[in-house]
């Protein structure tokens, strides 16, 4: 599995379509057949509780996108704190699974963990 | 050695730094920032300490003025977080200081002076891209001039990214 994290509009998706998959390949904000799932941090913040399930199925992708979410003033709402918090300790999980972890930064990949693979 | 780790919100900074900080030599101090307030921080504070425990971490509870710690001894400090003690600073009755650029950075000078390696733990909070009000603003910018500034002053300077470290400047000599 590979794990592609960084903000919003930093290129994940685009990177991901540099490794061969196509649009149609790449399910937004939801767990079905397809190998790439997108707005992970989306399903973290609609159900914090089912992290741990959510964890089992993302897995078994080919691809796990998730924006970083992390870095902003804490959260006045206590729901919005937990779900911010939930969506890292899942990303460090993934990335503890991931074969390759890959960050975004105005476009440019840089592989954190595993080796680097050109496409 | 000066060591800032800094990330978002829940990167493994916490876990990175006591980790880091068991392969530095001894005694070693854990200085607390957050100060407790509500059900939730004390929870926060409770999974901490607990991560802390059979690590041979001394917790010495600081919410603002480290310029006027002393330590009991020479070793490795681990201070934990320059967002909660320039918000301290800045917010709080004993802080209430407009601008706590000085006090945060004379704080961690003196941490130095009396330690043989200081590990900082800092937060990313400027990334979200929303307007607040005034004093929000003037605390995202404080911080943001005392991570710099602890950062040039830093040997090694990493970010945690979903756990991992990824170094922004210096080597990671661990």
């Amino acid at each position: 599995m590979i794990l592609i994290v960084g903000g919003e509009g930093s290129g994940k998706r685009t990177f991901a379509r540099s490794l061969g998959y196509r649009e149609e390949d790449m399910a937004d904000g939801c767990l079905n057949g397809l190998p790439v799932v997108f707005h992970v941090e989306r399903m973290v913040f609609a159900s914090p509780e089912e992290t741990n399930l959510l964890f089992e199925e993302l897995v078994k992708k080919e691809v796990v996108i998730c924006n970083e979410v992390g870095s902003g003033v804490i959260p006045l709402d206590a729901g919005e704190r937990l779900g911010r918090e939930a969506v890292g300790r899942l990303c460090i999980r993934l990335a503890q699974r991931a074969d390759q972890v890959v960050r975004m930064v105005c476009g440019i990949p840089s592989v954190i963990k595993g080796e680097e693979k050109r496409p | 050695m000066l060591i800032l780790l800094t990330g978002g919100s829940g990167c493994g900074k916490s876990s990175y730094a006591e980790a880091l900080c068991g392969k530095l030599p001894g005694p070693r101090y854990y200085i607390a920032a957050m100060r407790p307030y509500g059900e939730e921080s004390l929870r926060k504070i409770e999974k901490h300490r607990r991560m802390r425990e059979g690590k041979g971490f001394k917790t010495i509870e600081r919410y603002t003025d480290l310029a006027s710690l002393t330590l009991p001894g020479r070793g490795t400090v681990l201070l934990e977080c320059i967002c909660n003690l320039t918000a301290n600073e800045m917010f709080h009755e004993d802080g209430a200081w407009e601008d706590p650029f000085e006090r945060v950075i004379r704080g961690v000078e003196a941490l130095l002076e009396q330690s043989r390696h200081v590990v900082v733990v800092t937060n990313d909070v400027s990334s979200d891209g929303r307007l607040y009000d005034e004093g929000t603003m003037a605390y995202i910018r404080a911080l943001g001039r005392i991570n710099a500034a602890l950062a040039k002053k830093a040997d090694t300077v990493c970010e945690l990214v979903c756990g991992i470290p990824v170094p922004q400047k210096g080597a990671m000599v661990w």
